[in-house]
């Protein structure tokens, strides 16, 4: 074999390897490239940098396909869950059903485009996205499950206003890494605002309650 | 009836027309349109003549730009990408390999080109959108074909797969929470299933797309980007390798659905 052949055949040989040979990166190694493209990949101010590390539980609820979460992962994610849950400083977890309902149906709040976050007053409930609302109502999403007639399913007492405003404040108290959003945890709402949603959903008069 | 028919029509063409004329255009534009099914039909041709043209400081056409099959060679490439290119030593998607050529053969500014390549609402559109419509559209007939032979593509489409899983910001969202079941809405906008092959299928296939509500094409970074915002985490920078990550997972994915573009999207 004269030397441009085997240079050749070397040559080739490398390409195979080249084209060939990939394997599947292990997961930490996977975890570094992509965590490092997080980190590169989008144009924003410190604060609004913030935005893209993960917390503890939302690091266990990333799991990918169809892993499921150990039972130590969701024990632990329904104990940050209990310990993030702030209560409204007047103490009174049902507000007002008519502010609740434009809250629940408002969709707006927080976004950012060209480093500017969205001018608003306070945030939307963004329900509407997601879930069924009042009977025979269109317009609403359904990767959530409807929350029609939610009041008249389970009444209105002390303990469903509780649980409802903890349903919303962390969902993953109830329901370790459901789709929902921990609204209040997050952020994303104020207790008080959550309260009046909490009132859309189980007062009588709410439109989510008529038939 | 046939009145009534008449007055839909003009009322249409003027709608359309409007449109038109505000982006720059003219009205047989407008009329030419009426006759084709998709609106976006029209940006192929642009992007065609933008792709023969010279242009930028170099005065040089895009017509030595390799996407992966040869320098020009067009048939056929785009349904394999995002793909390894040794002269970067990246995985590159359709769009950011364009953003090198037009750099390096053209000699645009990158910043430049990034600034403009997802155009307003209701303009003439970004040379970008047009040329990426072009160069997939030479595809169109043929099957995605995304492979990971290299190692970077591997490793990059399991970066996608992680991005994909990955939860942030204060709606708790990744992907998957909206496009991992089926028959799922946001509102009433249907949701792709993108965990199953046909749902991903029709991501890797229907980009880039004309967007009724915007009255232009619109590419797969857009896509990206505008999921990102509304998922209320920050800008997604043009051409970046998250953008890079999911759409090499989700067109490998949605491997052997026939390229049809531009797609037509609400």
């Amino acid at each position: 074999m004269n030397k441009a052949s085997l240079k050749r055949t070397l040559l080739g040989a490398s390409a195979a390897l080249v084209a060939g040979c990939a394997t599947a990166p292990d997961e930490a190694t996977t975890r570094q490239i992509a965590e490092k493209m997080v980190k590169e990949s989008f144009i924003a101010s410190p604060a609004h940098a913030k935005r893209l590390v993960q917390d503890k539980s939302q690091q266990i609820c990333s799991k990918i396909g169809d892993a499921k979460l150990t039972q130590a992962e969701a024990a632990e994610v329904v104990n940050l869950a209990r310990a993030s849950i702030k209560y409204p400083a007047s103490g009174k977890l049902v507000g007002d059903w008519k502010i609740g309902d434009k809250l629940a149906h408002d969709g707006a709040g927080d976004r950012i485009r060209n480093g500017k976050l969205e001018k608003r007053k306070e945030n939307g409930g963004l329900c509407q996205n997601c879930h069924g609302l009042a009977p025979g109502e269109i317009n609403v999403g359904n990767v959530g499950p409807a929350l029609t007639g939610w009041g008249m399913q389970r009444g209105n007492s002390e303990a469903i206003a509780k649980y409802t405003y903890e349903k919303i404040y962390n969902a993953w108290l109830y329901f370790p890494c459901s789709n929902m959003p921990r609204l209040g945890a997050t952020g994303h709402l104020t207790p008080e605002q959550i309260t009046h949603l909490v009132a859309f959903l189980i007062e009588p008069e709410s439109p989510i309650n008529k038939k | 009836m046939k009145v009534r028919g008449g007055l839909a029509a003009i009322a249409l063409l003027c709608f359309v027309g409007t449109a038109w004329a505000q982006a720059g255009g003219d009205l047989s534009v407008g009329r030419k349109m009426l006759l084709e099914d998709n609106p976006g039909e029209l940006w192929i041709d642009k992007g065609k003549a933008l792709f023969h043209e010279k242009r930028g400081p170099k005065k040089a056409s895009l017509e030595q730009c390799d996407f992966g099959m040869g320098p020009g060679k067009l048939e056929g490439a785009a349904a394999k990408l995002p793909r390894y290119f040794p002269d970067v030593d990246k995985v590159q998607d359709l769009e950011s390999r364009l953003v090198t050529c037009m750099v390096q053969l053209q000699g645009f500014k990158r910043d430049d080109v990034e600034k403009k390549a997802i155009s307003p609402s209701r303009s003439a559109g970004s040379d970008v959108e047009a040329l990426a419509l072009y160069i997939t559209s030479r595809s169109n007939g043929m099957k995605v074909n995304v492979t990971l032979s290299h190692q970077k593509e591997y490793d990059v489409y399991k970066a996608g797969e992680y991005l994909f899983y990955r939860r942030a910001g204060q709606t708790d969202f990744a992907c998957v929470q909206c496009h991992g079941e089926a028959n799922k809405r946001i509102r009433l906008q249907d949701l792709l299933h993108m965990t199953n092959k046909d749902g991903a299928g029709e991501v890797a296939s229907t980009w880039p797309a004309y967007r009724g509500a915007h009255y232009v094409v619109r590419t797969m970074q857009w896509r990206l980007y505008d999921c990102f915002w509304q998922m209320r985490l920050p800008d997604l920078d043009y051409g970046s390798d998250v953008s890079i990550a999911l759409t090499t997972y989700l067109n490998h994915s949605g491997n052997g659905t026939i390229i049809k573009v531009p797609g037509f999207k609400r």
